[in-house]
């Protein structure tokens, strides 16, 4: 009888471990992200070698280096993981006077590239047309990204607002990717950091760095070791990365927006880690007892 | 707690918990703002694409500038819709034709030279490689498991001896490779969540900053 009943009250732990209701689970991770944002708990930010070759890349650059180029290929689905980091990389790039050129392979980044402007071009003193220049979007995916291998002038015959180029005193200078000190893709999809890679590295040995959704991050990693990128951010881990160099060199104190997410990550991982272990052991121990 | 006054935000909030609903499970609220969010995503993408694509690059130098060489683009776009008149529907496979010449032709060396050659190079084991032991550790795994994938693909000799081997090693790689897209898929989901809770709990609520 005893031995059973035992058997009997296992089966049902075990059973009812790989049937968590999905709400319990969903609630565990609510609470996962939310308490975490109320009450940080600090976990520190790691930076990868990936990230900080993408940051030093950039903080090698200064005043007199070429402008780089930051394309902002995502929407606002995106806006969690990259929008972060393009705010991060005007920050570093104002507060080091490196000049800045912004465009879109995605017509809605024309958006997101606007609204990061706004919001930091006021901490820097920054001016349009002589410290940075948002070109805007334009259709044509790779033909784009080939055209201005030949000339950013024929891509771009004036600047988002209609201002010709020749107006704009950064863009006297700046013809081709030889004017360019490195490209910065800010990737959710196609076109994104691929079509830079495939178009403007392998034909015109343009440098690429790119920031990208954590979906697509795992497609990314052979071309850095390759060199064909030069550096990478993965995801919110990834701004987060880059808004802490950032803030570790001076560059700015502004509010790290994706690393205060960062613990509620940690978390929210730590239980789906929780659940999958649970849910497995429950499968196995009923497999076991078959 | 500081309420934000904003009644573009309490919109915005009200249509993230209509969402939100659907992991209890599927009712009135969330349907609402599904169809919503379909058909303001497309009337924002019609306008977008008016403004960003047909706008700047068809209608102003083609009728304002007076550019008659961009009547050629407009005929041959203008072609696609030959599909809904059956006796000509056939005159729709020269812009399909176009596009897939151009495209093929560009596309085709500049993928070949990015996803082969490149890659390619980078898998070889050359002597810099292993000046210092983790890079050539690293550089002999990717090695290793380049070659033990490429054999379990190789579906045109019987698999068994060394051959079944290195096939059920490339597997290994393969499920490893798996295993980091999923990681990185439930970190993407969950940074999409903590990017919807950042704002209820911030501009919405004033809990947070």
């Amino acid at each position: 009888m005893n031995v059973h009943g035992s058997v009997e009250v296992n089966m049902n732990i075990f059973q009812r471990l790989t049937k968590i209701p999905r709400q319990i689970i969903f609630l565990g991770i609510a609470l996962a992200i939310i308490i975490p944002l109320i009450v940080p708990i600090g976990i520190p930010v790691n930076v990868m070698p990936q990230s900080e070759k993408l940051f030093n890349a950039v903080d090698k650059l200064g005043p007199e280096s070429d402008a780089v180029l930051i394309s902002c290929d995502f929407d606002p689905q995106s806006m969690p993981e990259l929008y972060p980091m393009l705010l991060a990389i005007l920050r570093h790039c104002f507060s080091r006077r490196i000049k800045v050129m912004l465009m879109a392979l995605w017509p809605q980044g024309t958006g997101m590239a606007e609204m990061a402007l706004a919001e930091v071009s006021d901490e820097f003193d920054v001016v349009n047309g002589k410290d940075y220049t948002f070109l805007g979007y334009k259709v044509g995916q790779a033909a784009v990204v080939l055209g201005i291998g030949e000339s950013i002038w024929d891509v771009f015959p004036t600047d988002y607002y209609g201002t010709p180029l020749d107006s704009l005193e950064m863009m006297y200078d700046v013809e081709n990717y030889r004017d360019v000190s490195l490209v910065i893709s800010l990737s959710s999809g196609d076109p994104g950091f691929r079509t830079w890679v495939i178009y403007a590295q392998s034909r015109y040995s343009a440098r690429i760095g790119t920031g990208v959704t954590a979906v697509s991050a795992a497609d990314t990693y052979h071309f850095l070791e390759t060199g064909q990128l030069i550096g990478l951010l993965a995801g919110m881990k990834g701004a987060s990365e880059y808004e802490v160099m950032v803030q570790q060199r001076g560059y700015s104190e502004e509010f790290r927006r994706a690393a205060q997410g960062m613990d509620a990550q940690s978390l929210g991982h730590l239980l789906i880690m929780i659940f999958i272990l649970v849910g497995n052991v429950g499968y196995f121990m009923i497999r076991r007892q078959k | 707690m500081n309420l934000s006054p904003d009644p573009l935000i309490w919109l915005s909030a009200f249509l993230t918990l209509c969402i939100f609903s659907f992991l209890y499970r599927d009712n009135p609220f969330y349907r609402f703002a599904e169809h919503l969010f379909v058909g303001v995503s497309i009337g924002y993408f019609i306008a977008l694409n008016w403004h960003n694509v047909v706008h700047p690059n068809l209608i102003v130098p083609l009728f304002q500038e007076g550019n008659i060489i961009y009547i050629i683009p407009l005929a041959f776009g203008l072609l696609y819709f030959t599909r809904f008149i059956p006796k000509l529907t056939f005159l729709v496979r020269l812009p399909i034709a176009f596009l897939i010449g151009w495209g093929a032709g560009v596309a085709i060396p500049a993928t070949f030279q990015t996803y082969i050659l490149a890659q390619t190079q980078g898998t070889l084991l050359v002597g810099e490689t292993f000046t210092r032991w983790d890079t050539g550790l690293w550089a002999l795994i990717v090695f290793v498991g380049v070659i033990s994938t490429l054999i379990y693909f190789f579906f045109s000799r019987e698999r068994k001896g060394i051959f079944k081997q290195a096939a059920n090693l490339g597997i290994i790689f393969i499920m490893l490779g798996f295993g980091a897209s999923f990681g990185y898929t439930v970190m993407a989901r969950i940074s999409l969540l903590i990017g919807r809770i950042q704002f209820l709990l911030g501009p919405w609520l004033g809990i947070i900053r």
